[in-house]
């Protein structure tokens, strides 16, 4: 036990956690530190782009029936945790419906920043794992958000005792994969799968990788304690919500991970991305598409919850936590 | 040559803009002016220039030249039916004069 806790303090040293961290102290001291809006995009771009690269060229030489189970476990999550949080959340007292929907899809859609940084982790802490998992993003992404939407029209709709609003499930798939994460992810994974990308990703995006993680992550950090704020104006199950759903999320994905790690053989640091990717809350591309799919939930509550908590307990907690787990399993 | 005309001023959610412009443009408007806002109201303060990592609380200002009040009072009843009960919006105008001689 005391090797685990060890393992698990470890991980706080490491690059990710400390700029994370180091962003959120600033902020929250009233620091005037500003990363440009332009350099944020950039980099969001440039990480996923890799990642999609690196899952690309994973997938070129792996056998396609492999993703199969792992994909379509992330499709389950991403619509379980919706329900989760409609009737968990959603039934507590003092709490919109609609709020907690809004949010049970944020969280079961993925952050690619979340995404970015557990791979380096995994790497560092020597846990092999499919570079293709990384592509398993879109799969827990687009449902978790087109279910939190009809659910949360359905509920509208029944409310009002009004005619079903048909909802446009192919316009919110179409919106989530023009989404500037999503493509650039895809885009990335079409590159590596058709085209032979290795010089440039070995001389550009490989290097430049880890060091464009940790300027994002001060970025992350300082985008939470901001969010802060709003999150104070909501009511505090939010907040609880936000600490216990990443790890709870992240069990669940863990558990399913290795049920299919003993009838596939899928590896266990295969089974942490999964856990982290359900974990994770999207900060990037789900707001917007909520906001707009879900006028009437608050985006104060979805987005304080996930920017603010969600986000850095994915991070901080259950990266280290499942690799700590992968870690002992592995007989370390 | 000026004219008078009417400037319909809307600020409003970043998610929006492209809802809003389509519908100026569709009412009938021959054009419009986006610019990134900021600022507070009854829903909190909203800014622009931070990085807000996904956009969803930062608003724009589009502002809408047009000939009639009617075509503006059009523009603003779809607003108001639409978008004013779940989101940061508001509208406001005024007469101006336009120097440049335009068909509005």
């Amino acid at each position: 036990m005391s090797e685990f806790v060890s393992l698990f303090l470890s991980q706080f040293q490491s690059p990710t956690l400390g700029f994370l961290i180091g962003g959120i102290i600033v902020a929250s001291l009233g620091s005037q530190l500003a990363i440009p809006d332009s350099i944020y995009r950039f980099i969001s771009f440039f990480l996923l782009m890799k990642i999609g690269l690196t899952g690309g060229i994973a997938i070129r030489n792996s056998n396609f029936a492999e993703i199969l189970l792992p994909a379509i476990a992330a499709v389950a999550l991403g619509i379980v945790i919706v329900f989760l949080s409609r009737y968990t959340l959603g039934k507590l007292p003092g709490i919109k419906v609609p709020d907690a929907i809004a949010t049970g899809g944020l969280f079961g859609a993925v952050s690619g920043s979340t995404l970015a940084a557990v791979l380096p982790q995994l790497d560092a802490a020597k846990v092999p794992y499919e570079a293709w998992t990384a592509a398993l993003y879109p799969f827990m992404d687009i449902p978790a958000l087109v279910t939190a939407i009809v659910v949360a029209s359905l509920y509208l709709s029944k409310k009002t005792g009004g005619d079903i609003e048909k909802v446009e499930i192919w316009a919110i798939v179409k919106e989530s994969l023009q989404s500037s994460a999503v493509t650039a992810l895809l885009l990335g994974v079409g590159l590596g799968i058709l085209t032979k990308p290795e010089p440039v990703y070995e001389t550009f995006f490989n290097p430049l990788f880890r060091g464009f993680l940790s300027v994002l992550m001060i970025i992350m950090g300082m985008e939470a304690a901001q969010r802060m704020n709003e999150l104070r104006k909501v009511a505090q199950w939010f907040a609880i919500y936000a600490f216990i759903a990443p790890i709870f999320h992240g069990f669940l994905a863990f558990g399913l991970g290795l049920v299919i790690h003993k009838l596939t053989g899928f590896s266990i640091g295969g089974a942490v991305v999964l856990a982290v990717i359900a974990a994770s809350s999207s900060d990037i591309s789900g707001p917007p598409t909520l906001r707009a799919g879900i006028p009437t939930a608050n985006p104060s509550a979805y987005i304080g919850a996930s920017t603010a908590i969600g986000t850095p307990v994915a991070i901080a907690i259950c990266i280290p936590l499942f690799i700590g787990i992968a870690e002992l399993m592995l007989g370390r | 040559m000026s004219q008078q005309v009417w400037k319909l001023v809307i600020v409003a959610e970043e998610v929006l803009s492209k809802k809003l412009t389509k519908l100026i443009k569709e009412a009938g408007a021959t054009g419009y002016t986006v610019n990134a806002a900021g600022g507070e109201g009854s829903r909190n303060v909203r800014s622009t220039g931070q990085p807000s990592v996904s956009h969803t609380l930062s608003n724009v200002k589009i502002e809408v030249l047009t000939g009639t009040r009617d075509l503006a009072d059009i523009i603003t009843k779809e607003i108001e039916a639409k978008y004013y009960a779940d989101y940061s919006i508001i509208t406001y105008i005024y007469q101006v004069e336009a120097l440049r001689d335009h068909k509005f």
